[in-house]
């Protein structure tokens, strides 16, 4: 790789894992959401 | 290497390596269709179709975590780099398991109406504002897309149209696919899911592919700042030229530019451009084998006294001119042409009587 392609690279993924981070946090948090609802407002919710 | 085109350039080891791809895959679905069929009670168990969506789409996600785990490994161990030589193929086998997936969906979930099935994928849940009920589908097929131009532009007849800084920022963007996947499958997969289990392998997976990466990150900052003393005419101290593993190289990093290959072949030092042509492979963590250097990554050759590929092939690389004072090797950082002759330095031996 290039200088500046390791720079990229270097740069890039703290922001995706953060990124990541972020997306799995609110999809579980929906998700419990969903889960602590009546079937039936859970089922509509889904 | 640039000569010719042929689709796959087979070689024992590559058909070796795509045999025991298509068992591990093979042996991936079965497990996950028998695991579908037995930790499921009869009434919740889903249509057998739906295994197969499942099975295709995980088996998916998890080749491309771990093709995308390669790099990294690689760099913090050269007992991975082996795997970088067949990464082609299993990039390519990674899309076909996506795109296997895609199609079942799009057959099961909108081919019985009378729109369009990618037309009633996209538009049958416009709820974008929300996490719980977020069109997923729309994620994966971006991600899907970014798939299709890494497989599409895989051959090295790419690598040469396009240049080997474009295509690699072309092959970057599978970063935002493995991105886009994971929010695929968290907004899409674990909402529905009774259990953790998918949840949890995507968390485990996005946290050791982010630790690996960051890692190798860091090492190669810390390497880039480690730049070579440079004497006062500009040229940059390497070291003892007998410290040098013979047909082994020290790499050398300038104040600016590209990191230097510093090569020993006998008696003689050459210095290249440590960056391959072809996919920026470390030449310098390479040996001379029959007098040429071999890229560790794909086996590419260079002619440490140019920087030429052998005949037939054309790539070339810049080379760089040395001299040796008191047994210590210099290297000029200022490149020179690609391809362009230098004259190697000889190392003086004492004479014993």
């Amino acid at each position: 790789m290039t200088r500046q392609q390791r720079r990229v690279h270097a740069l890039v993924w703290p922001v995706l894992a953060v990124l990541m981070a972020a997306l799995i946090a609110a999809s579980l948090s929906a998700r419990s959401q969903i889960n602590g609802r009546a079937p039936i407002v859970a089922e509509e919710a889904a | 290497m640039s000569h010719g085109y042929r689709i796959v350039q087979w070689n024992p080891f590559k058909t070796r390596f795509d045999r025991v791809l298509l068992a591990g895959l093979g042996a991936f679905l079965i497990a996950y269709v028998i695991a579908g069929h037995v930790l499921r009670t009869p009434d919740a168990r889903p249509a057998e179709i739906q295994l197969l969506i499942g099975a295709f789409g995980g088996a998916a996600f998890a080749m491309l975590t771990f093709i995308l785990a390669i790099g990294p490994l690689a760099r913090l161990s050269p007992r991975f780099a082996p795997l970088l030589y067949n990464r082609r193929h299993l990039g390519v086998a990674c899309f076909g398991l996506a795109l296997v997936h895609a199609g079942l969906v799009l057959l099961w979930y909108h081919g019985f109406s009378e729109i369009n099935p990618l037309v009633s994928l996209l538009t049958s849940n416009p709820r974008y504002t929300s996490i719980g009920g977020f069109p997923f589908e729309s994620l994966g097929l971006i991600a899907l897309v970014i798939l299709f131009l890494m497989a599409a532009t895989s051959h090295d007849f790419w690598n040469a149209v396009l240049g080997p800084r474009l295509w690699k920022a072309i092959h970057m963007s599978v970063y935002a696919a493995y991105v886009l996947l994971v929010g695929h499958v968290m907004l899409g997969a674990v909402q529905g899911e009774k259990g953790l289990g998918i949840a949890s392998a995507t968390a485990i997976a996005a946290a050791s592919l982010s630790v690996l990466h960051i890692l190798a990150g860091r090492i190669a900052m810390r390497a880039d700042a480690a730049i070579a003393d440079t004497e006062p005419d500009g040229w940059l101290r390497v070291g003892e030229a007998l410290a040098i593993a013979d047909g082994r190289a020290i790499i050398v990093v300038p104040d600016e530019g590209e990191r230097i290959a510093v090569f020993r072949d006998g008696d003689r030092i050459f210095a290249v451009a440590n960056a391959c042509r072809h996919q920026g492979g470390p030449l310098g963590e390479g040996r001379i084998i029959d007098g040429c250097i071999v890229c560790p990554w794909h086996g590419f050759q260079y002619q440490p006294q140019n920087g030429c590929s052998p005949p037939p092939y054309a790539e070339k690389i810049p080379t760089y001119d040395t001299r040796i004072e008191a047994g210590v090797v210099f290297v000029n950082p200022e490149p020179n042409a690609p391809g362009t002759p230098a004259i190697p330095s000889v190392i003086q031996r004492a004479v014993t009587a």
